[in-house]
């Protein structure tokens, strides 16, 4: 496999905090789109600052193994100079905002790394197109609401054009429409610019279409990771891990369970009705 | 109770965020404030505890002006969670942002551990006392804003988008918590959620804003049925409900509707 991160036997233990990693290794294959899940409190917000390298340079702590991005390893490496490989995008992404109106706040990373202003300011004004905000570079950040200024956050990371992007909860203060035009986006970068993409996500709903990978942590450790196909059903036996998957896929494991057929990996409700339709199932269809 | 009566808002750029909206809440009710982002949830919750003020129009608690409230005595009925947990922590502990509220009500002691004892339990942040907040994980923080919210004894409880970032298991909880709080003590709960799983399950009552407008006022089970355009206000319907209509079956959720479909399928 063509990793394009990876981790072997990772610790990290915060000074003030209880919450650990242990024995993490885990293979971020080149050009997936994989997502994180894990109960709250697991460490997954952590393993994503140490794809960045913001853990351990920022957040003190024990550490032990190794973090490697695009094959070099993240240790001694500056923040700044990671972020131009792999993108973050924090949950708590209000911290990452540092400006007073959209267009400097998107032109910031940019301007810091020594782009020429023009390059810049085309840079920002397609990144706010892409995540639906044309033209609003000169609007204050208290004048968009909590979704756009998530959108912002995202815009930010696009103009640098980085090779990996990792979001944490990019969902979590959408609605619908933006889960799912957002995910839409992603999966446009992901598929014109071959970007990897690393996602958090409790929302695996709005991601189901695009996904191709899934990591499931539990406890500070790996529990399971492949390919969708591969480790859903092992997943779901896991009853800890179940509630965590999405709803689709939790009818899919359950009836396969109480019907001992096998169905395939839907990736929306019309795609599963179809399939059930045809199967036979429900009222007034069955030939 | 929570009136409000003909509101209309703008921000500074003068596009209208509220338009008229006029809706009542009564004591101990579980409503769920729904609708696509920028709809005008937040800032009309906002209103309910004197944070903005409308432009025209007017709030009542418990049928007095908002506007004659000391913002002591406001916070004596109304509990407000943010949005955004950072927002609202001061405290270097867990345990003095939940005592933060208590404290400068100037609780009797004895009360104040009572009271974060209590709320510590109810969010599952046991074991987390000593911790500084800011190195809690988002979830956790989340839950902090609820807990130091809960610790005050609120008559109405609103909570914006309190389950965003929790894991479905302790989103559960969290629901469960407040479905008591709201049956066994009264306490009105204004929910602001995008889950509407969550609007399924626990609310009694759910107010769509889109645009501004007020355009649903009514049962959760109503606004899932069917003939309501959920989808042009930018909600979406439970996916167990999507895929029961499809198949013609009824159910409420997955092991409703796979045994619906087990039997079905064997008909």
């Amino acid at each position: 496999m063509n990793s394009v991160v990876s981790v072997s036997d990772f610790y990290f233990k915060y000074l003030r905090s209880e919450l650990v990693l242990k024995n993490i290794n885990l293979e971020i294959e080149k050009g997936s789109f994989t997502v994180i899940i894990g109960p709250s409190g697991a460490g997954k917000t952590t393993l994503c600052k140490a794809m960045t390298g913001i853990v351990p340079y920022y957040s003190g702590g024990d550490y032990a193994g190794d973090v490697k991005v695009l094959g070099e390893t993240t240790k001694g490496k500056k923040v700044s100079d990671l972020a131009m490989k792999v993108g973050l995008m924090l949950e708590d992404y209000e911290s990452q905002l540092v400006s007073l109106t959209a267009g400097e706040e998107v032109a910031f990373s940019l301007l810091n790394h020594g782009f020429p202003p023009e390059e810049a300011e085309e840079r920002t004004r397609l990144a706010l197109e892409d995540v639906g905000l044309p033209g609003r570079e000169s609007y204050q950040l208290d004048e968009l609401s909590g979704g756009q200024r998530q959108r912002l956050a995202l815009a930010s990371l696009l103009a640098v054009h980085p090779e990996i992007i990792v979001l944490d909860e990019p969902v979590s203060a959408m609605d619908p429409d933006g889960g799912e035009s957002l995910y839409k986006l992603l999966d446009k970068i992901h598929k014109e610019h071959g970007t990897t993409f690393i996602v958090v996500e409790h929302r695996v709903e709005f991601v189901l279409p695009y996904l191709t990978n899934l990591v499931a942590i539990k406890n500070g450790e790996v529990a399971v990771q492949g390919k969708c196909e591969e480790v859903v059903s092992r997943i779901y036996e896991d009853a800890e891990l179940r509630p965590l998957l999405p709803e689709l896929w939790q009818v899919k494991c359950s009836l396969e369970k109480k019907t001992g057929r096998t169905f395939k990996l839907w990736r929306s409700a019309d795609e599963a009705a179809k399939e059930l339709q045809s199967e036979g199932f429900g009222k007034g269809v069955r030939a | 109770m929570i009136e409000a009566k003909e509101i209309n808002f703008a921000y500074r750029r003068g596009i209208p965020v509220l338009n008229d909206i006029n809706c009542k809440i009564e004591d101990g009710e579980f409503v769920a404030l729904i609708g696509h982002n920028g709809s005008g949830k937040t800032t009309l919750s906002r209103m309910f505890m004197a944070l903005d003020h409308p432009r025209s129009g007017q709030i009542l608690v418990d049928g007095e002006d908002i506007i004659n409230y000391e913002p002591a005595d406001l916070a004596d009925k109304v509990g407000y969670v943010f949005q955004n947990p950072d927002l609202q922590i001061l405290a270097d502990t867990v345990y003095e942002e939940i005592a933060y509220g208590p404290r400068v009500k100037k609780l009797p002691e004895e009360n104040i551990k009572t009271n974060v004892k209590s709320a510590i339990a109810a969010m599952g942040l046991k074991g987390l006392e000593g911790i500084y907040p800011r190195n809690l994980s988002f979830g956790q923080k989340r839950r902090l804003g609820v807990a130091a919210a809960l610790a005050l004894n609120p008559r109405i409880l609103i909570l914006d988008e309190i389950t965003n970032g929790q894991d479905a298991v302790e989103q559960a909880a969290m629901m469960e918590y407040l479905k008591a709080l709201n049956e066994e003590k009264g306490t009105t709960v204004i929910l602001i959620t995008h889950d509407m799983n969550v609007v399924r399950k626990y609310a009694r009552r759910a107010i769509v804003l889109t645009d501004g407008h007020l355009v649903f006022d009514g049962k959760p089970q109503e606004l899932f049925q069917g003939d309501q355009p959920v989808e042009r206000w930018g909600l979406r319907r439970p996916v167990v409900s999507v895929l029961a209509s499809r198949l013609g079956l009824s159910a409420a959720n997955c092991e409703e509707f796979c045994e619906a479909v087990r039997k079905g399928g064997e008909a």
